[in-house]
């Protein structure tokens, strides 16, 4: 009960930050070459100015500015996102068909480079400056450096055209309509290279924390006075470092959660992923108004609701902090 | 090249033989029946209808779900697909339609020309993109019987021009579903078409792919072949030319994949990559100038810009086999209306290039350059990308300096036709079978502010204008060519728009498939024919 | 002189520093080995590196050299990096500096817009900033720059809350010193170190950012950047892969050396880390 309060006093604290972003991005979209009729012809490869003039009286661009924004915020508070110009749906059934592949993505992606950035840095802050130490660190500095979507290119080199064993795009395989546990192995197959190229350079910045973190509380007099007690090593680690370095790593999730979401809209690209990234791309291309804003509140939403969730978890691994707070 | 000619050998069995079973004299294999024809599908359009929509990108999937009155068979001529016969009453006002009996939509109801007359009135003279234009001197269709359509036109309306548009404009959809439901473009149906053709519509998830079966009740007798088409959509073309190669794309249509990976699967034998059955796409890469800019309305400008390009050297290595230099705004695979001369040409030529520009009083200044200009690339198509970065290269060469100015889709449109905030633009022009659908619009004065693909470079030309006008009403076969023939050639003195490399559509296709590219728009055809073997 | 020792007392800061000065020495030779336009017609399409002695690194699919973009390439990116990193630091201690100094409400406006901007993803903001405003270089490093402040407005802000009541602070106060001069001309150079450092990291980021937009086709197609390459490398990378190879590990050195030198610099202004 007291996580919804607090859950719901959180949103409510966020509404007037959402406000901002909406009335921001629609004023600044306002100022775009070219409209979503524009952007219809062009993909259409032809059409006369009557069809353009009727095509915008009926996606209401005939009506003022501010009669535009009136009408969105005005559909807002009634909770509907309005309709989609290209998809010819409302925005919010478009954004929940996209929604699963982008949050499978980030999802598979933060977990992988959590836990492995968490083993290696612990493996490197182990075996500080030995060959471990300096062979991890010197791969994490290269994944962090690399442009993520370079990697998914290369890697499709490698992995898809050269060995030929993984999918070089796509969701799933469309062409055998699988079921069950074999859908989702095949979806699985097809997740793994876009796992690794968003998850890559994060796991790079966790390894990195994990290991510093490590390093820092390795000193700390309880470790010592733990190890002098003769506690064995592992447990020395598990129970007391590993407690205190999550902090900063948990915060960092917290504050890339927005990052990654933008470096989703790259990766979905290479990799041909029908996520909300490339349905963000698409949409500024094609200057779909509602479906953007509908993504940038559905993203911001995303955005806040991992921040909560970071709280909580940071409350329970530091029980220092309240989270009334 | 191996394929071109086996592609070629194709063609000319196919009209050899019936129509039917143009292999027969090929290879002797019975067609089979079943299993299931995967497309590459690139470009999402907004919805499926193609009565609302005249675009590839639609006829790609609509195309095989509906079907329109006329097609073209083979030789490109036309040929009845919904109506059986047509007539032209000698004034050219009235055009009369006997339509297909026994033909029923996928839902059960029979399809009659009240279909016919509410797609007609409601949906092409209304809606569809360049149908508004062709349709605008419609004023009814009149249905005395069922099986009857008679167009009824204000002005004359050559027979020839209706029926060379209606393979693209032509198509119908089913009145009961669309009348009283409200406003036409919002209606579900747009995303789950119902139709006449050989392929029934099953399921379109977005992003991802769209699914069709076979129609068992198909009016043409043994037909369709296939159980399945399935589109994928792929947006990236380096991963479709992957899927291909892997098996899980039979055919991409329409030029979808790079120029690279389609001469390299262009030399493997498991697929076949030709331009055959893509001839009724036909399209020029264009260059548009504005006259706003003092220079360019200066036409020693223009033509030393046109002398300043080695077409020839750009088509050699940028382009492959698969272009050639166009030689004006009708191309060459328009047999009905290309002409015996297309006025001139100007041929690469640097220093006449130059001459023209010093003749013009633009002698070069400070680090050799002369002048410099806004070139607007469309963002369709790598071989725009590659031919403003070679006009770049090219221009530099005389002293023009060349900023790309980079922009999508809806910024293009808006700027060059709407703004007019551009020096050069280049793109595509793509021909419709006749020249008053889609080519004089380019070059016609009077073009409302905005228009996208017509005149907006600030030039009027009043013979142009005239030959135009009189082509468009022109009922006789003969004369109507003439015409666009001093068209073409006042285009090309002129040169408001240049247009030096012509262009169709590249098909990739798997070696499988049978019955495949045998008509100029294939791709956009219905299928009703096409199957794979073993 | 102790920090300098400090410096070159790390292996990586070392080889950072090298690294960096190859790029520097890459983008300041760009126009004496490669006087031409690098984005002129060189030679046919697709040659492949090694294959022709006139084009060490091979052409790409425009026919233009590759190891002459490398080399302008450098100075866009840098020029990119740097400029937008400014743009970026700069707008973040504004922001953060009055948050911090002023508190109370005119610390939570500028709070809510930094969370505004933290909580829309950054690449979404760039992609619709230069659609907006059209791909030239010029918006294209604004825009980078104007996504990538909030962390640096953070950053100084707890400066500032941790300085605004240390005693030289007061006692300027009590002299009568106007808020502006207090803020940028007492408290910020105390504050300056760790956003300084964390320019480094900006950097990178402004560097990568660019190198994503050129690969969607977004950026400035009239100069020569390394992002412009891979994208361009893009269409042809089934089998011409080295286009989209070559630039992609100039990006890496360079956002490599960047971040050691920053990593470099923050261990020797904060010793007792680096002593461990």
């Amino acid at each position: 009960m007291r996580v919804l309060t607090l859950a719901g006093r959180r949103l409510a604290a966020s509404i007037p930050t959402l406000i901002l972003i909406l009335i921001g991005v629609f004023l600044l979209l306002q100022l775009a070459p070219g409209d979503t009729v524009d952007a219809m012809m062009a993909q259409m490869g032809g059409g006369d100015a009557a069809t353009a003039k009727q095509l915008r009286e009926f996606y209401g661009l005939d009506l003022s500015v501010w009669a535009q924004l009136g009408n969105y915020l005005w559909r807002l508070v009634r909770l509907d996102l309005g309709f989609s110009a290209i998809y010819g749906k409302p925005v919010a059934t478009v954004i929940a068909e996209r929604l699963p592949a982008t949050i499978l993505l980030m999802t598979a992606s933060l977990s992988f480079a959590f836990f492995f950035g968490l083993i290696l840095g612990v493996v490197a802050a182990r075996g500080v400056n030995k060959w471990p130490d300096t062979l991890i660190s010197t791969l994490g500095l290269l994944f962090y450096a690399m442009p993520t979507f370079w990697f998914g290119l290369m890697a499709i080199v490698v992995f898809s055209i050269y060995l030929q064993w993984l999918p070089a795009g796509g969701f799933e395989d469309i062409t055998v309509s699988y079921t069950g546990l074999r859908r989702t192995l095949d979806i699985a197959l097809h997740l793994v290279l876009p796992t690794l190229t968003l998850g890559l350079f994060y796991m790079a910045i966790y390894l990195r924390i994990m290991r510093g973190s490590m390093l820092e509380v390795l000193n700390l007099d309880f470790v010592r006075t733990a190890r002098s007690k003769g506690m064995d090593e592992t447990r020395v680690v598990v129970r007391h470092v590993l407690r205190n370095a999550l902090l900063p790593m948990v915060t960092l999730i917290g504050l890339q959660a927005g990052t990654m979401l933008g470096g989703s809209v790259v990766v979905e690209s290479v990799f041909s992923l029908p996520g909300l990234g490339r349905l963000a791309y698409e949409s500024v291309i094609q200057r779909d108004l509602n479906t953007l804003l509908g993504i940038i509140f559905v993203s911001a939403l995303l955005v806040i609701t991992i921040n909560f969730i970071v709280d909580l978890l940071y409350a329970r691994l530091d029980p220092r902090i309240t989270t009334g707070s | 090249m191996d394929m071109t000619r086996r592609a070629a050998l194709m063609t000319s069995a196919a009209i050899a033989s019936s129509v039917l079973f143009p292999m027969r004299s090929f290879g002797q294999e019975t067609p089979r029946k079943g299993g299931v024809f995967t497309v590459h599908y690139g470009a999402e359009q907004r919805q499926l209808n193609p009565s609302l929509q005249a675009s590839t990108g639609v006829y790609i999937i609509g195309g095989k779900i509906q079907e329109q009155l006329v097609d073209l068979d083979a030789k490109g001529q036309p040929v009845g697909v919904l109506a059986e016969s047509w007539e032209a009453a000698p004034d050219g006002k009235t055009i009369t339609f006997k339509l297909r009996p026994g033909v029923t939509w996928h839902d059960g109801k029979p399809f009659t020309s009240a279909d016919v007359q509410f797609t007609a009135m409601e949906m092409w003279k209304k809606i569809l993109n360049y149908g508004t234009t062709l349709q605008l001197f419609l004023t009814a269709v009149d249905t005395p019987d069922p099986l009857t359509a008679v167009f009824r036109y204000e002005r004359p309306m050559p027979l020839n021009l209706l029926l060379r548009a209606l393979p693209d404009l032509g198509y119908v959809s089913p009145r009961h579903l669309y009348e009283g439901k409200g406003d036409i473009r919002q209606n579900p149906v747009n995303l789950a078409p119902v139709g006449t053709g050989p392929f029934k519509f099953v399921q379109y998830e977005r992003g991802q792919h769209v699914i069709a079966e076979r129609n068992p009740n198909y009016w043409r007798a043994n037909a369709p072949y296939l159980d399945r088409i399935v589109w994928r959509v792929v947006t990236d073309r380096a991963a479709a030319a992957a899927q291909m190669e892997a098996g899980q794309i039979h055919y991409s249509p329409f030029s979808g994949l790079t120029i690279s990976d389609s001469a390299r699967l262009g030399k493997d034998p498991r697929f076949i990559v030709s331009t055959k059955g893509n001839e009724g796409n036909a399209r020029t890469n264009t260059i548009e100038f504005n006259f706003r800019r003092k220079e360019l309305a200066d036409i020693r400008v223009r033509r030393a810009i046109a002398h300043a390009l080695d077409i020839p050297f750009f088509i050699e290595n940028f382009l492959g086999d698969f272009a050639k230099r166009g030689t004006g705004p009708v191309p060459s695979v328009s047999t009905d209306f290309y002409p015996a001369d297309n006025g001139p040409q100007y041929p690469f030529d640097k220093k006449l290039a130059a001459k023209l520009l010093d003749e013009a009083g633009f002698k070069p200044g400070a680090g050799g350059t002369r002048f410099s200009l806004r070139l607007l690339p469309a963002p369709w198509g790598e071989d725009i990308s590659l031919f403003s970065t070679f006009i770049q290269q090219s221009l530099a060469d005389v002293g023009i300096k060349i900023e790309i100015v980079r922009t999508d889709g809806g910024g293009y449109l808006k700027q060059v036709y709407d703004d007019h905030a551009f020096d050069l633009a280049t793109g595509w022009h793509q021909y419709r079978n006749d020249p008053a659908v889609s080519t004089t619009v380019w070059y016609r004065s009077g073009q409302p502010k905005g228009a996208p693909w017509t005149n907006q470079w600030d030039w009027t030309d009043p013979t142009i204008d005239k030959i135009i006008d009189d082509a468009a009403t022109e009922v006789d076969v003969a004369k109507r060519k003439a015409l666009y023939g001093d068209f073409v050639r006042r285009a090309n003195t002129e040169l408001p728009i240049w247009t030096p490399i012509e262009q169709i559509f590249l098909t990739a296709i798997s070696a499988k498939a049978r019955n495949h590219s045998n008509t100029p728009r294939w791709g956009s055809s219905s299928w009703h024919d096409l199957w794979l073997a073993e | 002189m102790d920090l300098v020792k400090l410096y070159f007392r790390s292996p990586p800061a070392v080889i950072g520093l090298v690294l960096l000065i190859l790029v520097l020495a890459m983008a300041a030779s760009a126009d004496i080995l490669y006087p031409r336009d690098p984005l002129a017609l060189a030679g046919r399409p697709l040659i492949w590196p090694f294959s022709n002695p006139r084009f060490l690194l091979g052409t790409d699919n425009s026919g233009r050299d590759i190891a002459a973009q490398i080399f302008h390439g450098a100075r866009i990116s840098l020029l990119i990096g740097g400029v937008a990193t400014v743009i970026s630091i700069m707008i973040g201690i504004t922001v953060g500096a009055f948050a911090g100094y002023y508190g109370s409400w005119v610390d939570t406006a500028l709070m809510r817009v930094t969370e505004a901007f933290q909580t829309l993803p950054n690449f979404l903001l760039l992609l619709v900033l230069v659609a907006v405003f059209g791909s030239t270089i010029t918006t294209v490093t604004v825009a980078i720059g104007i996504v990538s402040w909030p962390a640096s407005a953070r950053l100084t802000r707890a400066e500032f809350l941790s300085l605004r009541n240390r005693e030289f602070v007061q006692a300027g106060r009590t002299l009568g010193l106007k808020d502006i001069r207090l803020i940028f001309g007492e408290i910020l150079p105390n504050a300056l170190p760790p956003v300084i450092v964390y320019a480094s990291v900006v950097m990178a980021i402004a560097i990568l950012l660019e190198s994503a937009l050129a690969f969607l086709k977004l950026s400035d197609p009239n100069v020569a950047s390394w992002g412009n390459l891979i994208g361009a490398g893009r269409d042809v990378l089934r089998v011409q892969w080295y286009v989209s190879a070559i630039p992609g590990i100039a990006i890496l050195v360079t956002v490599l050396a960047v971040s050691l030198v920053g990593q470099g610099l923050n261990d020797a202004l904060n010793p007792r880390l680096k002593s461990r």
